[in-house]
């Protein structure tokens, strides 16, 4: 037979009574000052343990009994909760819990490394062109207001690299529709974005850099390549996975709804990584041969963007190079490219 | 606080205690539950923490109880990420109809609270009688719309009344068991007092701002022009104006908690029952800025023991006098509460707690 002490509540109102519980094989009898009572044991419902929290067994009418006899309740209703039991097991235990927080950092690891790209790029074939191209709208309003005015080129210059991007776009036939933006940034330097949708924005000093028109047609295939590859929306969608991450982990240390508005320039800012410039980067090597042009084109504008920054010592932080890393290994991949 | 009280009551302390090295294992283990389960033990890790924190929350000896069901919360979350999942694909692809989103919130928003409250309520218990809450959907649309376009007349000075008419909606319909919490109306200077206070702080914080901004470039623009280099300390000025800056707005956010949610408790009352609240602006804003370094340096791994430290001080804090025994309230009628209400509030961070 086990006792315990425990505190009766009546079910109709907040006055307690200590008593003293005997539990037999099939019953508990509840006895205390004026009270005795029998309970079946499968009429009483137990709460699972958390902790060194006070237990507390609800029985039939809204009454309850609670008590700090964590053995007694135990040994009473051995195995009543298969699952939340185990937990309980776990959570008190060092050992689980540091296996636990090597789980929770590998992980998050993961998550940042490999899962959460991988997850973007099959949720990104879910999003139809014409959505992606409402995303990339809303960059290019950033990008009118506040950064870049129309292009200072004359008009037939102008014309000229429209031309050549036409040709590059022609009979792409991928449902995106594309144009050329030529803007005067003048916070920017010599470069090139691709928005979501198909908009490719090409600044005035990327135009007066290169040497010849070609090296800007190399240019403008690497930014079609990051269209194809939809780089702008799957970034947009890595960084919604990793908010929503943050704000399971930290619980309410985020808010999602202040994260969803500061999206757009989050985008802006990072870049794309590594693995998408190569992406791109191969996607520009083949275009250009299908149309007649060389890949050394890529590698000598490269060169040139990397000599200009050096001229600036370091440059701004906007410039072309603190967005497109590893640089040599790009140029000799280019120069290697059949 | 060391004036003598004048009431007869007994006074209960309420008593925290919660072990920071308890709870982060639950922490920790219900967040790797979570992962393996792909979310879907969220719901329980949710109840159990929430129960450690009640279990461990005492007045008078006896401690709280924390009830919902662990799969109803299930069913809510999935309710709420589909929302969400809503909500972010409009943004991101139509912005331009983001106003009717705004529009759906303005009408759903006060639901949502009015659900969350209820629900809240109703699974939350002490000595075996439930808490309540009866505020209807209607009168908190009323409330919500009125003060909201009070507050844009008036272009914000309204704010504090709109927060003062809510809290005071979301006290007044709360009882516990079948006694109605009851807030006298002193409550209502000193809660409208600190916004006002805060809102002159910044006013004048922000033309000292601008005269700091100005004196500084000035000074930039007559060394620059006699040639000479920039004097040393200009940089370190600078970094130091938007330093004392943020801090003081941190500062006024802890005051603002600090002094409303004293002026809400010290003139609740449910049946015999009244509180005390002593919370001072200077301990929170050191609770807050600790509590933030500690939790970046620790690559969140803190974040347990912040919460623990936060409950703490909030009970530390807070006194229960009751001019009668604790055992006379009676059990209030059972209704049903679905959760969904709590669980779109949480995701889309509708916070009505005080």
């Amino acid at each position: 037979m086990i006792e315990f002490d425990a505190v009766y509540y009546d079910g109709r109102t907040s006055a307690r009574k200590a008593v003293r519980v005997r539990g037999y094989t099939l019953a508990i009898q509840i006895v205390g000052e004026g009270l005795r009572l029998d309970v079946p044991l499968e009429k009483v419902h137990v709460d699972p343990p958390v902790g060194g929290t006070r237990r507390a067994l609800h029985l039939p009418d809204g009454a309850q009994l609670q008590t700090d006899d964590h053995g007694a309740v135990e040994a009473l209703f051995p195995r009543r909760h298969a699952l939340e039991g185990w937990v309980h097991r776990l959570e008190r235990n060092w050992l689980y819990a540091l296996a636990a927080i090597a789980l929770v950092a590998a992980f998050s690891w993961w998550s940042v490394v490999d899962g959460l790209p991988l997850a973007a790029k099959i949720a990104s074939g879910f999003v139809p062109a014409t959505w992606e191209a409402k995303l990339g709208e809303q960059t290019l309003g950033f990008f009118e207001g506040s950064l870049c005015r129309p292009s200072a080129l004359d008009a037939a210059r102008q014309q000229a690299l429209q031309r050549r991007f036409a040709r590059l776009t022609a009979g792409l036939a991928d449902g995106y529709s594309y144009r050329l933006l030529p803007r005067d940034c003048r916070g920017i330097g010599a470069n090139a974005f691709a928005l979501p949708g198909g908009t490719v924005v090409m600044t005035d000093a990327l135009v007066k850099l290169a040497r010849n028109d070609d090296q800007i047609s190399a240019v403008l295939a690497h930014e079609i390549g990051h269209v194809r590859h939809r780089h702008g929306l799957r970034m947009a969608l890595q960084a919604a996975g990793l908010a929503a991450l943050a704000t399971a982990i930290l619980g309410d240390a985020t808010s999602i709804t202040s994260l969803a508005t500061t999206l757009p320039t989050a985008l802006l800012q990072s870049g794309y990584s590594r693995e998408a410039e190569a992406e791109a980067d191969d996607y520009a090597f083949q275009r250009l041969r299908e149309i007649g042009l060389s890949p050394k084109a890529f590698a000598e504008i490269m060169l040139l963007l990397e000599k200009a920054r050096q001229k600036t010592s370091g440059g701004g932080p906007r410039d072309y190079f603190s967005t497109h890393p590893a640089t040599a290994k790009r140029i000799e991949r280019a120069l290697a490219a059949p | 606080m060391s004036l003598p009280s004048t009431d007869q009551g007994k006074r209960h302390p309420v008593e925290f205690t919660a072990d920071a090295g308890e709870y982060f294992r639950i922490w920790i283990v219900n967040l790797a539950l979570t992962i393996v389960t792909l979310g879907i033990y969220s719901a329980w890790a949710k109840v159990r923490k929430r129960r450690y924190f009640y279990g461990h929350t005492r007045v008078d000896g006896e401690s709280f109880e924390y009830r919902a069901n662990p799969i109803a919360i299930l069913k809510g979350r999935l309710i709420a990420v589909a929302l969400l999942a809503v909500f972010y694909a409009i943004s991101h692809f139509a912005p331009f109809y983001i106003w009717t989103i705004y529009l759906v919130l303005l009408f759903v928003g006060p639901w949502l609270v009015v659900r969350s409250l209820a629900f809240n309520a109703y699974n939350t218990a002490y000595r075996n009688v439930r808490f309540a809450f009866s505020g209807t959907y209607r009168t908190c649309l009323g409330l919500v719309l009125g003060y909201a376009l009070l507050t844009l007349v008036t272009l914000g000075l309204g704010f504090p009344f709109l927060r003062r008419r809510l809290v005071q909606f979301a006290m007044e319909n709360h009882s516990y068991g079948t006694t109605r919490f009851a807030l006298a109306e002193g409550f209502k200077k000193p809660f409208v007092r600190p916004y006002f206070v805060a809102m002159g702080v910044a006013v004048l914080l922000g033309v000292a701002l601008v005269a700091f901004v100005v004196a500084v470039s000035v000074i930039a623009g007559a060394s620059a022009k006699a040639g000479a280099p920039k004097p040393a300390w200009l940089s370190t000025a600078l970094v130091a104006g938007v330093v004392v800056f943020y801090a003081l707005l941190f500062l006024q956010i802890a005051y603002i908690k600090a002094r409303t949610v004293n002026a809400v408790w010290n003139h609740l009352s449910i049946g015999p029952v009244r509180f005390e609240s002593a919370l001072r602006a200077r301990d929170l804003l050191w609770l807050y800025f600790s509590n933030l370094v500690v939790v970046i340096l620790t690559i969140a791994l803190a974040t347990p023991w912040a919460a623990v430290r936060a409950m703490r001080y909030r009970a530390s804090k807070t006194t229960v006098v009751a001019s009668g025994p604790l055992d006379g309230f009676a059990q209030g009628e059972a209704q049903k509460v679905s959760v969904a209400g709590e669980e779109v509030a949480d995701l889309f961070d509708i916070d009505m707690a005080l």
